[in-house]
């Protein structure tokens, strides 16, 4: 495998996008009114679903449309965080997410394609979205749809299961350059088998790899928007929490991987979005 | 029955332009014609059964009508969350075509023995499962369902039952009506050897070429007689007492074991006692003969 160099993620956050921080304060406070949600995990992909929402063609008052590009949330886990985002970009008011978790309401812990507005799988088995945009991008080629296109966000640590690798390695065999996988790598599996060197793994598929700070929504769009010359992989390096310090400083990611703030803990971790916006 | 699929999904396939087809690296060979039709509806995909699924339920959202083929306990055991999620959860269609069924590959051992898949499948919400036993049901079971919203399993096999059946989807075919003593229920290929064992005993002979739906009238018009199931899978089965608990039904399948003895199909069939004289010694077991 290609040694890349390693990348460095800027030493002092960039300022933070206004919708990116209005998605994140609704994490908070609708992880902080149901009880529901991966925080720091929905933190560290809302500016990679920025870029990508600003980027694809899409249009929230018609979700079917038919020309439309396809998003696909493979790590399905990041609900909360998909959810808050297509609310800010214009598919349902923020106050239906409030539901979240709850009895016969739309939005479960993951999402339910035949529920959520903007939903187009329905994921939570990490190794599967993935796949399902693959198929889904071979489908429109077969079509001669040749300017939609498929996106799919898959996690560091969902790239443990194999079905990711063998997607790929179909993904690049069929050309489908009208695929673009977000990685991101946001250090999730330190503790048992993270995926090294990321980039360099991508680029040995045969995928046209580009390496970009995943928390700078104006890098990212323009990664998303070059020609592609195969598979499309945006290697995002992005902090699990960022966002709010208590989140990913020390042991903060685990500790929150799957909390919810009390209420003074809400107000403390708003002070911090805060403290990180300005 | 691998030819009639290649056959079926063929003329399906120039006439309708929504047909794709996925191969697990088996069967190019037949559908050779077809890929040099359609090239561009036409992959043969590599050996990546869990990524054929999910791809397969991709094209379907994609307004496609596609079928995925290898063989069965790769296709089926191995994948049974990307069926469960991707196709059937998820709503997105197609059609799963296997080879192997239950002992076809008998000299390969337990690794390529196949009798889960109906009994899992089953279980999925939205999934149609079909057990063809011969080329003119794969054909008719095959045009019933490949366009509709929901999966569908069609499990091929390379023993036909060698009996002229017309079936439709979700409808079983009473063979024999004439007994007040013993109902024997069948599915599939090994229809053959219970026509064979059975056929002039005084029974009645259900048959089902679809696993799921169970067609509850026909097992509820049984319901006073005895019920032997003769069956070379799981499903068949449990599908008849889900339909209607507390028949008094009799297994004639498969052990709580691992089948691997090696030979053909019909040394492990007369192992596990499917074979015609196994079948014919139950039933006059059943109706309080002798045996002859």
């Amino acid at each position: 495998m290609s040694a890349l160099p390693a990348f460095k993620l800027p030493e002092r956050p960039l300022k933070m996008d206004a919708r990116a921080k209005e998605i994140r304060t609704n994490i908070i406070n609708v992880s902080a009114s149901s009880g529901h949600g991966h925080i720091p995990t929905s933190f560290s992909i809302v500016d990679a679903l920025c870029a990508v929402y600003n980027t694809m063609s899409h249009d929230p008052k018609q979700p079917k449309k038919a020309d439309r590009d396809i998003f696909i949330l493979s790590k399905g886990h990041a609900a909360l965080g998909f959810y808050c985002t297509l609310a800010t970009y214009g598919y349902f008011p923020i106050e239906e997410v409030y539901g979240f978790g709850k009895f016969d309401q739309k939005f479960g812990c993951h999402p339910d394609r035949t529920k959520v507005p903007g939903a187009e799988a329905s994921t939570g088995s990490l190794g599967h979205g993935i796949s399902l945009a693959a198929g889904m991008a071979l489908g429109m080629k077969i079509k001669g749809e040749n300017k939609r296109r498929a996106y799919t966000l898959i996690g560091d640590g969902e790239s443990n299961e194999g079905t990711v690798w063998e997607t790929i390695m179909v993904s690049v065999h069929r050309k489908l350059d009208n695929l673009t996988i977000i990685f991101d790598a946001n250090n999730s599996q330190i503790r048992c088998m993270p995926v090294d060197n990321a980039a360099a793994r991508f680029a040995a598929f045969g995928c046209d790899v580009h390496e970009v700070d995943g928390h700078d929504i104006a890098a990212m769009e323009k990664a998303l928007k070059a020609p592609a010359k195969s598979v499309k992989v945006l290697v995002a390096h992005t902090v699990k929490g960022y966002g709010c310090r208590s989140l990913h400083e020390g042991t903060g990611m685990f500790e929150w991987h799957r909390r919810s703030p009390k209420p003074e803990e809400r107000e403390m971790l708003l002070g911090e979005l805060d403290a990180y916006s300005v | 029955m691998r030819t009639q699929f290649r056959d079926t999904v063929s003329a399906l396939g120039d006439a309708d332009e929504k047909v794709v087809v996925v191969l697990g690296d088996i069967s190019m060979f037949q559908f050779k014609n077809f890929a040099e039709k359609h090239s561009n509806r036409f992959f043969n995909m590599g050996i990546c059964e869990n990524s054929l699924i999910s791809i397969t339920a991709g094209l379907s959202s994609q307004g496609l009508r596609p079928f995925v083929h290898t063989i069965a306990p790769f296709l089926v055991d191995r994948c049974v969350e990307q069926i469960k999620l991707d196709m059937c959860y998820n709503e997105f269609g197609g059609t799963i075509v296997t080879t192997g069924a239950t002992f076809d590959y008998a000299w390969d051992g337990a690794t390529h023995h196949t009798y889960m898949d109906l009994a899992i499948l089953r279980m999925l919400p939205k999934m149609g499962v079909c057990q063809p036993g011969s080329k003119k049901e794969v054909d008719s079971l095959i045009r019933a369902r490949y366009a509709g919203a929901d999966p569908t399993y069609v499990r091929l096999s390379d023993n036909p039952h060698g009996l002229d059946i017309d079936v439709t989807f979700g409808k079983a075919n009473v063979l024999k009506n004439s007994s007040k003593k013993l109902t024997v229920m069948t599915a599939g290929p090994i229809a053959g050897n219970v026509m064979e064992a059975v056929k002039d005993l005084d029974v009645n002979i259900v048959y089902f070429s679809t696993i799921k739906p169970i067609d509850g009238e026909a097992v509820r018009k049984f319901k006073d007689t005895p019920i032997l199931v003769v069956h070379d899978a799981f499903g068949l089965h449990e599908a008849i007492n889900a339909e209607m608990p507390g028949l008094n039904t009799t297994y004639q399948g498969l052990p709580d074991a691992f089948c691997g003895w090696y030979g053909t199909v019909h040394d492990l069939r007369k192992r596990v006692g499917l074979d015609p004289a196994s079948i014919r010694a139950k039933a006059q077991s059943m109706l309080g003969q002798r045996n002859f």
